[in-house]
């Protein structure tokens, strides 16, 4: 079997379909622009919206909510993916808001000190352990109560507590679940994260939740990261970058909960025979399913602290402080990370199908619409606990 | 016939993503970028 060697397919995630169910053509680097291009315009004209009505409520004393680009860019999107549609041209090019999204999380390691990674990310380790274990209960038991096949309940089960449509697509390789049941379970997954950006930032206002409870809180109960990490945007600058710290730990995850699931089904003797070989090296097969753009985002974070570091406080780190950043360096990273969020943003709004809302059957998406709410009520007390404890 | 040929990506999405965003990242280290309004 000959093997070519090609850019990865950006368009497996416009539209999110199963794996096996990717389009036969392949895209050139040059198809990708017209796509790219409409990110930045929708993306800016949220930004655009958001400095005209900042700038118009001042001047005329007006007392006004400031609602964040990041609703006006998903809201222009969706409104254009589900009015006049996409055409073909700017799919492949939407398709990469999965790209940036990844690029946006590793410069936004630039925002983090790798002690704060450590504090916030050991508290949400910790959460997400606890909230996975409760969550995947739940999801087991209702999917049964409702009659869903076992393979089905699986991949809505680790879609809602693990992190959403890679978890699925991961899992289903690894338990050979049939493609129907994916894309079931990921366009009820991604129904009831376009869901989640409208109700979050309500409820976390009405309860008064601080920027990091609130980032925390959505980073750990919303499934897909760009929902995830809008979110938190929603809500605010801070709290995205907290949505987004959490979101990472639970990513980080993927790989265990896979290869949890593969080594149960290969027991019962469901997994494929491609699992079963993938089985035999565990270490090989844990290093597939991590997502490596975790690693980006630390790397980031620790030439970050590097440049912070007192030499008197670290004697020890002096020789590599010239590694890290500056402070104005660090802003710029920052801005770049923005950037590639309003990138993602502008996609998050553009591959929102409401069509797709109520094509799917009704007792996958109650199962997954009932396992959600108690999982944000689960997450939400957790949170709040941590928060009176570790003061987040 | 002849086997059609498998066509695997070079590299994934998340490492292209990490090296555009180690590349960002030297730009900015070493003056190249030297600063990004928002």
């Amino acid at each position: 079997m000959s093997v070519q060697s090609a850019l990865p397919d950006l368009r497996e995630s416009y539209p999110p379909h199963a794996p096996h169910a990717v389009p036969e053509q392949k895209t050139s680097l040059l198809g990708l622009v017209p796509g790219i291009l409409l990110l930045f315009v929708v993306g800016y004209a949220g930004k655009f919206v958001e400095h005209a009505i900042n700038t118009y409520t001042k001047a005329h004393h007006i007392t006004f909510p400031n609602i964040e680009y990041v609703l006006w860019a998903i809201v222009f999107g969706i409104v254009i993916a589900n009015t006049v549609g996409l055409p073909k041209v700017f799919r492949p090019g939407v398709a990469t808001y999965e790209f940036w999204l990844k690029a946006g999380i590793i410069l936004l390691g630039a925002r983090f000190l790798l002690g704060d990674i450590l504090k916030l990310g050991g508290i949400s380790l910790a959460l997400v352990a606890v909230a996975f274990a409760l969550s995947l209960a739940f999801m087991t038991w209702l999917g049964r109560a409702f009659g869903l096949g076992a393979k089905l309940t699986t991949l809505l089960a680790v879609g809602s507590s693990v992190c959403g449509v890679s978890a699925i697509i991961a899992t289903q390789g690894a338990i050979d679940a049939d493609e129907r049941d994916t894309s079931t379970a990921i366009a009820a997954i991604l129904a009831l994260g376009a869901l989640s950006l409208f109700t979050f930032p309500l409820i976390g206002h009405s309860l008064h939740l601080s920027d990091h409870a609130y980032g925390i809180w959505a980073g750990l109960a919303v499934d897909n990261t760009a929902e995830a990490t809008a979110a938190g945007a929603l809500y605010s600058s801070e709290a995205g970058k907290y949505a987004v710290l959490a979101k990472t730990c639970r990513n980080a995850l993927i790989g265990f909960v896979v290869l949890a699931y593969a080594i149960a089904w290969a027991r019962k003797g469901l997994a494929s025979a491609a699992t079963e070989k993938q089985l035999q090296n565990k270490a090989s097969f844990l290093w597939s399913k991590f997502p490596k753009f975790v690693l980006g985002f630390l790397l980031i974070s620790l030439l970050a602290t590097l440049g912070t570091l007192d030499p008197k406080l670290y004697p020890h780190l002096a020789n590599y402080a010239f590694l890290g950043f500056s402070k104005p360096q660090l802003a710029a990273l920052g801005n770049l990370s923005r950037w590639a969020f309003l990138l993602t943003f502008a996609g998050v709004g553009l591959r929102t199908n409401l069509r797709d809302l109520f094509k799917q059957g009704a007792r996958p998406f109650l199962v997954g619409a009932l396992g959600e709410v108690a999982i944000a009520a689960i997450t939400l007390a957790l949170v709040a606990g941590a928060d009176r404890v570790f003061h987040l | 016939m002849s086997e059609k040929p498998v066509t695997r990506p070079l590299l994934s999405l998340d490492t292209w993503a990490v090296l555009l965003s180690l590349a960002l990242a030297l730009f900015v280290r070493f003056g190249v970028i030297k600063s990004v309004s928002w």
